[in-house]
């Protein structure tokens, strides 16, 4: 099915699941507006997002099925499977947050539905992300997402380090996005384009700028902030650990889903002219963010600040794709970010459910003996912290399976060992939650009591554990579909007319 | 025999079952109640055994390549296939593994009494893990039993261990997972420097022992990758240092799985992927000389170790360490004696060391104590342990009619040609091997009863004949009549011998070697 992105009509429709997310994101803000006070308000709000999120995904999916393309001149966004695959990517993040935080909001006392409403403004500004193909609506999309989780990264009002946690985030974000503003309008100002394919197309035939390569510069730095690769990352321990648990594993799968698609694609589009500038800052990222996020994560006694970490350090993993600049690394990106997202989540998801009325940080003593009270939950865990560690029969293994692979057929192998290395400091800091759950007694006889899983929790998790199971064995339909994906994007690039506009 | 297994298909489907059984197993286990946990393991492990032992037969001795082999396609894509396949010297792996199951479930019967369940499941798991590794013939596979086995081992040890498990568990998955993360990476390297070269990419064994001369020019970096992970699993000095903390801290059936199979995971790697790889490279005079040497060093050194270890478990670990040594040895040797030997060496130890840990294991389950120093006399008041443990022990030492004397007598006599001096100095060990554990027979057995606890020590129970007689038994039959096992094990090692025979240096005559 053809779509026309130049009329009105058709770029509705090419953004169709995101219009109708913030539509009915407005109902939900209209609903809250009445009902916000009691708990049952507060969840009648979460299932309302949730089915939201899944409307967005049923269109997302129908404009897949009904092979939507653009037709003639590219324009501000994208309708190819890789734009899709990251959107329904970032739907199940949002649904799956949404519902890891039904009981988590009651239990914690954060009591304002417009938490589920800013959840969706962020999903809404990631779906952009994932989708433009011009950086006027990257822009756009990140704001509306940076500024909606500035928001909920705060949402624990009564606490200071949540405040904190907000501050350093707004800040530090407000800066990336100046930066990654700067360079665009750089980018702009040398070649008078905003599309990536035009802007693409415009530097094939001539050389490299000054101008063009300082917006690179700049680009990268702000891409980097939002992914939280080293040096960029500071922000992310603390604003992860005094964000609400739900939130913390939200912005360490969608942000960085949405941030690392957003590079891929300007990175693929727009700058290939400029690959022999970018890939050793590329590299340069990947390496310092896999050993310092691994070193440091080694030495977190919180698991919340650990998985931060640890989500700078898997950043370092997928930057090896995003170097590559082939079609095997961006689908292993993508293969990745599928990977690590639905693990994360439901690592977060089972912090979420272990964490204290008001306590708020879970140290790994928390843990200790969680396997004789909560056998399931901790064999979730376990099976989680295996994926993330990319061991065996786990879709993490997969994933980083394929990066390695991707690096080396560039004849990368020194990224490639770090990232080896990397896994086998990860173990360091994985393993000792393992042992803390199954091999440790329990610190007080009721040191679980508090533990609260809700059904939907319950499902999500089982969701990613089986996933990650299924797909570590059988990652056949998987890999095709991220093969496929990227194969399509670099193909749409192929048929491209070069230079003239 | 034979044409019973041949009417049943059974080459055709045998491997696959071997693997799926246990998997099996450990799903029933954990959906069954506890009280049933023991009864069935045993049933799957007898089962497993029966199904095994008909391999013996159904094996062609005079076929030196893959038999039973079966692909099914996993990932075609990316030349990843489900491939498995068992030749003369994965043969006897995959017997030991499942003939030492129903003992080792005999062995942990009273001892586990909690988390008997998981007990079990783990215990399962692994077997499917060791079975998995020795008949992969697909890179991608083996790699993934290699390290799956980490996770039942982690958490026997870390669980079911004695009072320092917690520091062993960790150190042991850390050494291994240290050793093995390069291997990957040389694996992928390795099967895209083939692909380039023959435009089919495909992590099959056969595939890429086919195109070895193409990683020529990379081997030493792939070879020491791979080398490092079985060095460390063998383990090799200096990387042997898990070794003795794992045996000690883990529960009896840990350390016997242990001893049985995982070291033997180490020089199988050798003598499968690493050095048929890799052949100019790994047989070349200075690294030969290195890994002779470090062999030379472990045999040495590790019983010189033992000799003052305090902790009969320790002592036996020390033992296992010297022992591999002299595997080591045979596969460098490079002579069709040699590397027999080497197996040989492979499936005694099995059978010696498993049976010296599921001795001390009833030592301790009478006195709660490893030391020498608590025992003394048993014999008056245990005679059939102290029989047991004394013919286990000549048949570690190596006495001639025992299963030890074989595999150390051919690897020394195949290895001399080569490494006269190494193998002069490796005789040597033969003593001090004889001075530890005679030692120790005589402290734990011998002695007047200085501790009164001893006195009225219960001797060996029917369920503890029923692990060790049979141990004994095999111990005595390979040693008085091995003919049946060099036979199946002959054309594996003058296969693998042909395949590295171009590449052997010449070797040098007696008189040159220094």
């Amino acid at each position: 099915m053809p779509i026309d992105l130049l009329s009105p009509s058709g770029v509705t429709l090419a953004l169709l699941p995101a219009v109708l997310l913030s539509t009915w994101s407005l109902v939900v803000l209209l609903v809250v507006a009445w009902r916000h006070g009691t708990e049952a308000d507060s969840r009648l709000a979460g299932w309302l997002s949730v089915v939201g999120v899944i409307g967005a995904a049923a269109a997302t999916l129908w404009l897949w099925r009904s092979g939507a393309e653009s037709a003639g001149q590219p324009h501000m966004v994208y309708l190819d499977p890789y734009r899709f695959v990251s959107e329904l990517l970032i739907l199940f993040i949002a649904g799956a947050t949404c519902l890891l935080s039904l009981r988590f909001l009651g239990k914690q006392r954060l009591l304002a539905p417009e938490y589920y409403v800013l959840v969706l403004f962020a999903t809404i500004g990631m779906q952009l992300m994932v989708a433009s193909s011009d950086f006027i609506l990257l822009f756009i999309g990140l704001e509306v997402m940076s500024i909606s989780v500035y928001v909920l990264a705060g949402f624990d009002r009564f606490r200071r380090s949540s405040a904190e946690a907000a501050l350093k985030y707004f800040l530090v974000g407000a800066f990336a996005s100046a930066f990654l503003l700067y360079g665009i309008a750089l980018v702009y100002g040398a070649t008078g384009q905003t599309n990536y394919v035009l802007i693409g197309a415009q530097f094939a035939g001539s050389d490299t700028s000054l101008l063009a390569r300082m917006g690179l510069a700049l680009l990268l730095v702000g891409f980097g902030f939002k992914a939280a690769a080293v040096p960029f990352h500071m922000w992310a321990p603390d604003v992860y650990d005094g964000a609400p648990t739900p939130i913390a594993g939200f912005m360490a799968t969608g942000v960085k889903t949405a941030a690392f698609v957003a590079l891929v694609r300007v990175l693929a589009d727009a700058f290939p002219a400029f690959t022999g500038l970018w890939q050793p800052i590329i590299a340069v990222l990947a390496v310092a963010s896999m050993l310092v996020g691994n070193v440091v994560a080694l030495a977190q006694g919180s698991l919340k600040r650990m998985l931060a970490y640890s989500s700078i350090a898997h950043a370092g993993y997928l930057l090896v794709g995003v170097w590559t600049a082939t079609d095997l690394g961006r689908a292993a990106v993508l293969l990745y970010l599928i990977a690590y997202s639905i693990t994360s989540l439901a690592a977060f998801g089972i912090i979420t459910a272990v964490e204290r009325v008001g306590s708020r940080t879970v140290m790994l003593e928390d843990v200790e003996g969680f396997f004789r009270v909560r056998p399931w939950g901790a064999l979730s865990m376990g099976v989680c912290l295996l994926s993330l560690l990319g061991f065996p029969g786990t879709f993490g293994f997969i994933g980083k399976w394929y990066l390695m692979s991707a690096a080396i057929d560039r004849n990368q192998l020194l990224l490639a060992v770090v990232m080896g290395l990397g896994s086998l400091l990860s173990l360091g800091y994985y393993l000792p939650v393992v042992m803390a759950m199954t091999m440790k007694p329990e610190r007080t006889p009721d040191a679980h009591r508090q533990v609260l899983f809700s059904r939907a929790a319950k499902a999500i998790v089982a969701v990613a554990v089986i996933a990650n199971l299924l797909f570590g064995v059988w990652p056949r339909k998987v890999v095709d579909l991220a093969r496929s994906a990227a194969a399509h994007m670099s193909a749409q690039v192929a048929e491209r007319p070069s230079g003239d506009r | 025999m034979r044409a019973f297994l041949d009417s049943i298909g059974y080459a055709h489907w045998i491997l696959s079952v071997l693997l799926l059984l246990p998997m099996a197993g450990v799903a029933l286990v954990l959906l069954a109640p506890a009280r049933w946990a023991r009864w069935l393991t045993l049933v799957v492990a007898i089962a497993e055994f029966v199904l095994a032992l008909g391999l013996w037969w159904a094996f062609d001795p005079d076929n030196g390549g893959m038999q039973f082999a079966a692909t099914l396609t996993w990932l075609p894509e990316l030349g990843i296939s489900y491939r498995v396949g068992l030749d003369g010297l994965s043969l006897f792996m995959i017997l030991l593994a499942t003939a030492m199951m129903p003992l080792l479930v005999w062995g942990s019967w009273f001892a586990i009494d909690q988390k008997v369940r998981g007990y079990y499941a783990l215990l399962l798991a692994l077997k499917t893990g060791m079975i998995g590794v020795f008949i992969s013939l697909d890179l991608f596979l083996f790699y993934c039993f290699w390290e799956l086995l980490l996770i039942p081992m982690y958490f026997l040890i870390g669980t079911w261990g004695s009072s320092n498990r917690l520091y062993a568990a960790t150190k042991f998955v850390v050494y291994t997972f240290a050793g093995s993360i390069l291997m990957l990476v040389a694996i992928i390297t390795m099967v895209t420097i083939v692909a380039r070269g023959t435009g089919e990419t495909s992590f099959a064994y056969d595939h890429l022992v086919r195109h070895r001369d193409l990683l020529a020019p990379y081997a030493p970096w792939l070879f020491s990758a791979f080398a490092l992970a079985f060095a460390v699993k063998v383990p090799i000095f200096p990387f042997h240092t898990w070794l003795p903390d794992a045996h000690v801290e883990a529960p009896t059936a840990g350390s016997v799985d242990l001893a049985v199979i995982l070291l033997k995971m180490g020089t199988y790697g050798f003598l499968r992927f690493a050095i048929p790889f890799f052949p100019a490279f790994a047989l070349s005079r200075p690294v030969a000389a290195v890994f002779v040497a470090l062999a030379v060093i472990g045999i040495v050194y590790a019983a010189l170790v033992s000799m003052v270890q305090p902790d009969l478990k320790k002592l036996i670990a020390y033992s296992s360490v010297s022992h591999l040594g002299f595997v080591m040895l045979g596969i460098w040797g490079g002579t069709v004696a040699s590397v027999q030997g080497a197996i040989i060496v492979m499936i005694a130890h099995g059978i010696s060391t498993g049976a010296l840990f599921f001795l001390v294991g009833m030592l301790y389950e009478r006195r709660h104590t490893r030391l020498l120093a608590d025992y003394g006399g048993l014999a008056r008041v245990a005679p059939k342990l102290a029989t047991a443990f004394v013919i286990t022990a000549f048949a570690s030492i190596g006495l001639p009619g025992l299963n030890g004397f074989i595999g150390e007598f051919l690897v020394l006599l195949g290895s001399f040609g080569r490494f006269p001096v190494a193998v002069g100095i490796a005789t040597s060990a033969v003593v001090f091997s004889a001075a530890y554990l005679l030692v120790a027979v005589q402290r734990v057995f011998f002695n007047p009863i200085t501790h009164p606890e001893n006195q009225d020590l219960k001797d060996a129970t029917p369920r503890e004949l029923a692990v060790l007689v049979p141990l004994v038994v095999a111990m005595v039959w390979m040693g008085l009549y091995p003919q049946p096992i060099l036979r199946r094990t002959e054309a594996a090692a003058r296969r693998y011998v042909e395949t590295v025979r171009p590449y052997l240096p010449a070797a040098p005559t007696v008189g040159e070697a220094r």
